[in-house]
Formats: C-alpha cells, structure tokens, sequence
C-alpha cells in the first residue's frame, strides 16, 4: 500500500516535471533561432539587433518588410539602440547572440570576431563584387586577419562643418579650404563678436564621443591614413606627437576662451543633438559646428532649419592641411553574422544590394555606403552634395574610436576627452591613461 | 496570448512540482527508521532553500572570487593584477573615494533628516502631520531612473544666452549670476554632493516612517517624568528619546548604508560617472558591459563584497543583541 502510493506520487511528480520543461523549452526555442547550425536550411526565422533608434529603426523595418514579404522569412527586430554595446555583450556572452547585428561601432564587432565568435562572411556573400560598389576603405573595416567579418549596410559622414547659410553669406564670410584658411575664419568671426563654433559632447552614457571625432579629424589630417591607421591599431602611442598635436588644435580652434559658444564649461554638459541649434537663432550665436550628416534629423537640427535645409543650412568638408588634401572621416554600421544558414545569407545579400536603402529617406537620413548608389534618391542637395563628396574621396577612414577595442574606443577615450574638455585633466594626462586603457 | 497560457501553465506547473517534490521527500523520510526520520526530516525540508541559495548566491559569489584573478575574458590567471591595476589607477582612487564620501554623507544625513522630520511632525496637528509625512514619503515612489531623470533637469545647464530650462539654473540666473553646469563642478566634490542629495531626498521618507513610528513607541510616562524633573526639551530629546529609539536608529542607517553601498541608477544616468563623480558600481557596469573587461569587474565586486561584510556583520551582532534583550 505504501509502496504503492509512493509509485503513484513519483509518477505525477515527473509528469509534472515534464510538463514544467516542456512548456520552458517552447518559449526559449522561438527566440533562440538557427544556433550554431553550419549553412543549414534556416528556420524562416532570423533576429537581427541593431542601434538606429527613432526613424532610422522605422525605416531598417520598412526596408527588411520588403524583404520579408518576397523571402517568406520572418524577422524579429530587436532594437537595442539604448545602449548597443552594452546590450549585445551579455546576448553573445550568454550563448544568445541574435543572428545578424547590425553594429554602429565595429571595435565591438572585431572583438566578438577575435573570440570566434562571428561568422567569416568570405563564404557566405560575394565580397569580391561588393568591393568594386562600395566606397574604398569600408570594407577593410570590418577585416580581420583576411577574413571579412562585417559589411556596411549604411554610411554616415563625419567631416562636415555646416553653418548657418544666411547669416554666413551675409556677413561676407568664405568657406575655408585650409586648415589655416578655418582658423582665419574663425578669427574673423571672433573679431565680429560672434562665438565662432557650437559644440556640445553630451550624450548621456556615451557622453565624450564628439570630442574623439574631433581628435581623430586631426590625426586624419596632421598625421595622414598610415599614421592613422598606426594610431588605431596602437602601433604608435596615444601619447604620440600627432595626437598631442590634434589635441592642441582641436582646443585652439574650438574650445578657447572665446571660441566656443557656452564657453569651454558648457561644452561637457550640452547635447550633440541640439547644440548646432545657437547657430539658427536671430542674431546667430555661433557660425561654425563639425559633425555627422545625421545632425540634420528631426530632433536634432531644430524643424526651422530642417524645413528648408538646402536654402537654410550651408554645409563643407572639414578642410586638410592643403586645399587639395580631402580627407573624409565617416562611419556606417556594419553587418556581422553569428549563424550561417540559408536565411541569414538571404537577408545579407538583400543588405548588401547596392541600391538598398531606407524608404523613409528624409526622416532617416538614410546613406548608401555604395559609390553607385543613384544619389538622385537623396532628399535634398545638401545630402546629394555630402554623399557624392563621400563617393568621390580618395582617402576614406572610418571614425577610429569605433574601431579601437571596447574599452578605449567607448570606455577610457570618451571618458578622457569629458575629463579634457571639462578641465578636470590636462591633455597630456588624458592621452597618457588613455594609452595606459589599452587592453594588452 | 499563447505567452500568458503559457506563463500560467509554467507557474501552475512549477509551484505544483514543489509542493509535489516536498510530498514525496516527506514521503521517503517517513520510510526511514524513527531516530534517522527526525535525524534528517529538517534538512529535506531546509535543504532545498539551502540548495538553491548555494546555486544562486554561494556558487556565484565563490565563481566571482576566483573570475578576479583571471583576465578580462576569463581565459588565462593574471594573479593579483587586477586589484593592482585598479589600486594604483588615479580613477579607480577617486572612484572609492567617493564612494567613502558617500557612506560617510548620505547615511547620517538621511537618519538626521528622517528624525527631525519625525520629531517635529509628531508635534503637528494630525492633519499637518499626514500632509507633511505624505510629502516626504512621496519621492519613496519614484524609481531611482525616474528621480535622476527629474533632477538632471533640475540641474540642467544651457549655455549664458539661451532660456535656462534647469530649475536650479533659473534661479541662479534671476539673481544675476552667470549659469552654472552644476554636475561638471568637481570643486571640493561639490557635484558627488549634488547627487547625494537626489539619494537623500529618495530615502527620507523611509527614514521617517521607521522613525516616526518608534518615536510614537516611546512611552509617554519616561517624557512626563523627565519633564517633571526639570529637564527641557533638547535634553528629553537626547537623553530620554533617542536612547530608547536608538535600536530603529542603527536599523536605518544600516539599511541606507546598504543602500548607498550598491547606489548606481542615480550616478549612472546623470553624470555616468564623468567630472570625477564615479562611484564603485557604476565602475563594476562600465568595466563589464562597456569594456568586457570580467577580471576587473570581478575585483571591483570583491571589494564591494569585503566592504560590506563587516557592516553586515554588525547589523547581525546588533539583531542578536536586540533579540536577547527582548
């Protein structure tokens, strides 16, 4: 009778057990996805995480519906634009990567790659016909050791000052095309009485970023593509004498007393997205402001100015130390693969099409980082004019900071050049931990 | 839909398989002989908690302890680089002492400020007392994200020219002076102080309510007897009512230092510990999920770990005490 009753208890006890995992294993099969399947037929199912946020994620959705509606496949979107970086780290370290991401900042991307834990995209789309589309030096960002471990989907441009165009041609003033030439204008603006540049680097906890762009301008410019690329990849020090160099000028040009609008103290706790914003006001409070081709999205750029940009806004290429020396600072996001099937490969090659784009176009600031891209699609002629700059340069180099391993290129420099900036560290200091950062 | 059914079925499932799996261990030890039955029926019933405390808090503290000599992916032992690295770092030396600033600050005040709060309450007609206490205990409610958010704008900074949208700096442009990036002011630690001040404000409430209701505890005969003898009322206040309240006192300021201890929402979203303001748990995030980095993170949480130990410690000595005296 015991015995009997015990069997009986034991019995249900494991049907229940059943019942609980059973139930468990369903909810974590949806979202798990392919796994680590090797060039497998694919589920129909893919997850792709990515950083945009606001209309640039309702225009990656518009563009991937498409794709759905003629693949069959289904597409989960994970939008992970709060905090890309910290967000996919623990999904890839928990054995839960999403099948496709999209990375803003490749330094993430070549870390997961140099843990093995991306796929090698040689054998899954065609490389050698994408090199022969895409603007020259895109796709050396996303290599490894020979292997191509992500491909830009998208293109954004940094070396962009943009000024009010009114004002600016009212006051007589003339678009640089030397760093000196810059550096008089900036004079002659000072000499008016106006503040000459806006800037602001607070992005909550990415806060310190713009200022890296503004050091990496100068290294492109003072130290040229190989210094740069040394300087990326840490073969030469932080500390090196270009670095100190575009330190200095970056602070004589835009952070004196004097030539920042706010003053040096309020350039750490002003938004990037608003602070061009000074420059529309009636009189301006600032002519000058460096930064991205995405300032003009809503929000940022104030909707005075965004509602007639071309006539509104002026727009030219951070100038190089001579006027024939063009080069172009940019970024984009890259495309890597944690899992190779059938579906992932298709959603791939839909990315990489040369003509893909945004529907959205306006809202999204959408940039093709393809040199054949039909620029007859962009908006407005200020973007026409930035992208064709962008498809016709000679040397191009993607933002450094995103390529720098994780804890220098969003950890230890952007928190180096907040300390800089704000006074809390002199340059030397700053650059001398930042290099100390550097993971060995 | 499909989610829900399933979340029920789930939890419906698993507490059943619970109740079973005790059942049927009570069941197999009843089987026992007498003397091991009664030897053993405890531990069934206080193993599965022990068991899932050791899963869920033992084997991972144990996990960290060790992950902390070991470099940033876990791969390879590094000995005691990691300690040494942030010891000798000038950013991690600023980032403990604002944390030993913290927990000198923000616990003391927030007792202090509980206690007269509940003192000078009590005093008030019920009404006044309800409203006062209501509005005190009101900041309880917001999360710590939601207070940072409400008090970044009160902090919030524009350039001299443009409309100031921060409260603070509203004022301070009233009165004629120039504005002031308030959290960017590191001057004698002045913008550590200014987030403690969020933390505080969140944590009055909950020292007043404990406060209060020991205040009331406090008999009124030991009041009257003193006052009789010729006592005023800063010496009741000190001499009569703080000593007999003193056991809640130690509880608060515990709980606040605990509290302060793993503070990191506030820091997190108002400064990201920038201007000199980081404190040790906003160091822990940045070096695990910004920079990778397991080994650091893992001796940072170790210090944290030795660093509460003693205070958990006396807060155990001083329960025990407590329950002997009873």
């Amino acid at each position: 009778m015991r015995w009997r009753r015990l069997i009986q208890g034991i019995a249900v006890a494991a049907v229940a057990m059943l019942f609980a995992s059973a139930c468990l294993s369903e909810s974590g099969g949806g979202g798990g996805g392919g796994g680590d399947s090797e060039g497998g037929g694919g589920d129909k199912q893919i997850e792709i995480m990515y950083g945009f946020g606001g209309d640039q994620s309702k225009g990656f959705e518009q563009a991937m519906a498409a794709f759905e509606k003629s693949s069959g496949i289904t597409i989960k979107f994970t939008d992970a634009s709060q905090s890309f970086d910290t967000l996919i780290r623990p999904r890839v370290q928990g054995n839960n990567p999403p099948d496709i991401a999209l990375f803003p900042q490749p330094g993430l991307m070549l870390d997961f790659a140099k843990q093995g834990k991306l796929q090698d995209l040689g054998g899954m789309v065609n490389l050698e016909q994408l090199k022969t589309t895409l603007v020259p030096g895109e796709l050396d960002t996303g290599t490894l050791d020979g292997k191509t471990y992500g491909v830009p989907m998208s293109m954004n441009v940094k070396s962009l000052v943009w000024y009010p165009k009114k004002a600016f041609e009212a006051k007589g003033y003339k678009v640089p095309t030397t760093i000196a030439e810059l550096e008089a204008l900036t004079n002659q603006i000072k000499a008016d009485g106006t503040t000459p540049w806006c800037v602001g680097i607070e992005s909550a906890g990415a806060t310190g970023w713009v200022g890296t762009d503004w050091i990496e301008e100068f290294v492109l410019r003072y130290g040229g593509p190989q210094k740069y690329d040394q300087w990326v990849k840490h073969e030469i020090p932080f500390t090196d004498p270009v670095v100190v160099q575009a330190g200095q000028e970056f602070d004589k040009l835009a952070l004196a007393d004097g030539q920042v609008f706010g003053g040096r103290k309020s350039v750490v706790s002003t938004n990037f997205g608003t602070s061009i914003n000074p420059m529309f006001d009636d009189p301006p409070k600032c002519f000058l402001h460096r930064q991205g081709n995405f300032i003009t999205q809503k929000g940022f750029m104030a909707d005075k100015a965004r509602a007639n940009l071309d006539e509104n806004v002026g727009v030219f290429q951070l100038p190089g130390v001579s006027a024939t020396d063009k080069p172009v600072l940019g970024g984009g996001d890259l495309a890597g693969a944690f899992t190779n099937d059938d579906d992932v490969k298709k959603a791939l090659e839909f990315m990489f099409t040369p003509d893909f784009k945004f529907p959205n176009m306006a809202a999204s600031s959408y940039m093709s980082p393809h040199k054949t891209f039909d620029v007859s699609q962009y908006p407005d002629e200020t973007t026409k004019k930035i992208a064709q700059g962008a498809y016709a340069s000679t040397v191009f180099r993607f933002d450094g900071s995103d390529l720098m391993p994780g804890s220098v290129g969003a950890g230890s420099f952007w928190k180096g050049m907040t300390a800089w900036i704000s006074g809390q560290r002199s340059l030397d200091e700053t650059l001398k931990e930042i290099d100390e950062s550097w993971p060995s | 839909m499909i989610r829900v059914i399933n979340a029920l079925l789930a939890i419906i499932g698993g507490v059943g398989a619970a109740l079973l799996l005790y059942y049927v261990l009570n069941k197999l030890v009843e089987m026992l002989p007498q003397k091991w039955e009664e030897r053993i029926k405890p531990w069934v019933f206080a193993g599965v908690a022990l068991a899932a405390i050791g899963l869920f808090l033992i084997y991972p503290a144990v996990r960290t302890i060790i992950l902390s000599f070991a470099n940033a992916t876990s791969t390879a032992w590094v000995g005691l680089e990691n300690y040494t690295d942030l010891l000798t770092s000038r950013d991690f030396q600023i980032t403990l002492g604002n944390t030993l600033l913290w927990i000198a600050v923000v616990p003391a005040v927030t007792v202090a400020l509980g206690l007269a709060v509940a003192t000078l309450a009590d005093r008030l007609g019920p009404r006044g007392e309800k409203l006062t206490k209501s509005a005190i205990f009101l900041p309880l409610a917001i999360s710590g994200v939601g207070a940072a958010t409400i008090w970044r704008f009160i902090y919030e900074a524009r350039p001299a020219g443009e409309p100031q949208i921060g409260l603070l700096n509203a004022v301070w442009t009233a009165l004629g002076f120039d504005p002031v990036a308030w959290l960017t002011v590191d001057t004698l630690r002045f913008n550590s102080f200014l987030l403690m001040v969020v933390v505080i404000w969140g944590q009055v409430g909950f020292s007043m309510v404990l406060l209060s209701a020991a205040v009331k505890g406090v008999p009124v005969d030991t009041l009257e007897a003193a006052r009789i003898d010729g006592a005023n009322e800063r010496q009741i206040f000190f001499k009569v009512t703080v000593p007999q309240i003193w056991g809640t006192v130690i509880t608060v300021f515990i709980t606040v230092l605990i509290t302060v201890l793993k503070a990191f929402d506030i820091v997190f979203v108002m400064t990201n510990g920038n201007f000199n303001t980081d404190i040790i748990a906003v160091r822990f995030f940045n070096e695990l999920f910004r920079n990778g980095d397991n080994g650091r993170a893992a001796a940072i949480v170790v210090m944290l770990m030795l660093a509460v130990i003693p205070v958990v410690a006396y807060q155990v000595r001083h329960f025990r005490a407590e329950e002997a005296a009873r």
